[in-house]
């Protein structure tokens, strides 16, 4: 890898007038998501990728000033599509930090399995993306599947599959419907059975691993400086977790290990994910197991004012660190909120970081080994 | 722990701090900006080693832009929240790049959609809009509403510009 980076030196290349090649990485929908890079390379050695997002940037943080905070909640869920269990948990959590409230016992917890279901979707929608990007085909289908399990649970307990709108300030719409607990323990035990079935054709895969061994090594001095956080930051042997370090609901009342690997490269990546897949399920359960009975919310109107003031929150996303800052003047409506989704740094400091001096064809796995989310940069 | 740094940074900037809040392993400080790059600098000697985030507040009533830089300690799990204001006429401030290399982008999207230039950042090109020609969008003196009317249901647009 060094030795790449010293013969393409930038400068160098152009003083000896080697040409470039300059070739596009998206924006197409199964190359990249919604995301565009351009590719300068010698021959197949990429000297240089210079990110071009935009394409989903809808100007979410400038809509939820025009409208409620309960209305605001139902913005938060696409503000990353994989994930909106996570999204809507760092909106409300900041709304009530701001106005002084506490969602009941009942509500956190209920909130908390919710988002720790999402993480298991976001890394097993990602399993399947990542297959894909590979040309383990079968991978995705299989995935993808098995996505659907979660997506009914979603369905069943909030009405909605991909865009749940089911988290709000002071607690959650409305409470699990009868017979739910007995029907996410079905799922959490036909996904822990599947994990074999994961190891065999994808983590374990010889098509896997020489794809994704020693490929995108991210040194964890780099990974810090860039702002790397969540899965990525761990896999490059920093165990930071927001869920540890500054748990929040119900996540005091549950034992988790934190999943962390040291070596940094693509595949360490992946089995964080893996690990952490695993360790959800079981939080999951230790949930399920301790949830308390009695009201799920405190009444909030829609119309509820909020004190002037700010707050700020974080919580850990299944990408990462995803923070919200909101500032309050006395209305109804927030006067500013910003996102700080994990994707922004990831994908627009980490990958062309990364991208330097690899091969052309380690491109994509090294794009999804950082799981990005397009949606989540731009928002 | 937080006490400490905040007593380590009130002697070092006596001036230059005007308010300080240390609680519950976070600390928020509002900070002149003549100052705030070296109060920063010092803060990640101390080691805040992860810049979370860059936010701007556009504080129309007061003539001012308010800059949150949203620090965090791997070493020492504490949260720090530095703030500093800038005036609204001339929004102009020191980039942080040398310090976190991450901030390039987080300064480049406070340059393009609050305008705010960040002095030493060595690209400030748009992110996300495309051949932008109004006030940066998310000032609070551009009217979004104002906007949509005018170029997607404009008397000359028709429906979204076909007519």
């Amino acid at each position: 890898m060094e030795r790449t980076r010293d013969i393409l030196a930038k400068d160098e290349l152009e003083e000896r007038e080697i040409s470039f090649t300059t070739i596009p990485f998206g924006p197409q929908h199964p190359a990249s998501g919604h995301f565009h890079a351009s590719v300068k390379c010698v021959g197949e050695e990429v000297v240089e990728l210079t990110p071009y997002p935009g394409y989903l940037h809808r100007g979410f943080e400038r809509l939820m000033e025009y409208r409620n905070h309960a209305q605001n909640t139902m913005l938060c869920d696409r503000i990353c599509v994989l994930d909106p269990f996570s999204n809507e948990m760092g909106y409300v959590n900041v709304v009530e930090k701001a106005s002084g409230i506490e969602a009941p016992q009942r509500g956190k917890f209920i909130r908390t399995i919710m988002a720790e279901l999402g993480r298991i979707l976001s890394h097993i929608t990602w399993i399947g993306i990542i297959s894909m990007a590979l040309g383990l085909d079968s991978g995705t289908r299989i995935a993808w599947g098995d996505r659907e399990k979660i997506i009914r649970l979603n369905e069943l307990a909030t009405g909605g599959r991909i865009y749940p709108c089911y988290f709000i300030p002071g607690g959650v719409r409305r409470d699990f419907p009868e017979g739910f607990k007995e029907e996410i323990l079905k799922v959490l035990d036909y996904i822990e059975n599947q994990m074999k079935l994961y190891d065999n054709l994808v983590f374990y895969n010889t098509t896997f691993t020489m794809r994704l061994e020693n490929v995108g090594i991210l040194r964890a001095e780099d990974a810090v400086a860039l702002g790397i956080t969540g899965p990525n930051l761990r896999a490059s042997g920093i165990a930071t977790d927001v869920r540890k370090d500054e748990p929040y609901d119900a996540y005091p009342y549950v034992d988790f290990k934190v999943v962390f690997k040291g070596k940094g490269d693509a595949y360490s990546r992946a089995l964080c994910r893996r690990g952490e897949i695993i360790e959800s399920i079981s939080i999951v359960r230790q949930l399920l197991e301790k949830i308390p009975e009695g009201d799920f919310r405190v009444k909030w109107g829609l119309t509820k004012k909020v004190p002037s003031g700010e707050a700020y929150f974080c919580c850990e996303a299944a990408r990462g660190e995803l923070c919200f800052h909101m500032v309050s003047d006395g209305t109804e409506r927030p006067y500013r909120v910003k996102v700080r989704g994990p994707s922004f740094s990831h994908t627009l400091a980490g990958f062309p970081h990364l991208a330097k001096g690899v091969y052309i064809a380690d491109i994509p796995a090294i794009y999804w080994s950082l799981d990005p989310c397009p949606a989540d940069m731009d928002r | 722990m937080d006490n400490e740094i905040v007593s380590i940074l009130k002697s070092k900037f006596p001036e230059s701090i005007l308010s300080s809040v240390s609680e519950d392993k976070r600390i928020y400080l509002l900070v002149k900006r003549e100052e705030f790059y070296q109060i920063l600098s010092q803060l990640k000697e101390m080691g805040f080693d992860h810049l979370s985030d860059v936010t701007c507040v556009d504080m129309l009533a007061q003539g001012e832009f308010e800059l949150i830089y949203h620090l965090w300690s791997h070493t020492k799990k504490i949260r720090g929240i530095v703030k500093t204001r800038i005036p609204r006429e001339s929004p102009t401030i020191k980039s942080i790049v040398d310090l976190w290399i991450g901030a390039q982008i987080h300064e480049r999207e406070g340059h393009e959609l609050f305008g705010i230039r960040f002095e030493g950042n060595p690209n400030l090109m748009p992110l996300f809009l495309e051949d932008w020609e109004e006030i940066p969008p998310f000032r609070k003196d551009f009217d979004i509403r104002e906007y949509v009317k005018r170029e997607y249901y404009g008397e000359d647009k028709g429906y979204f510009g076909q007519g």
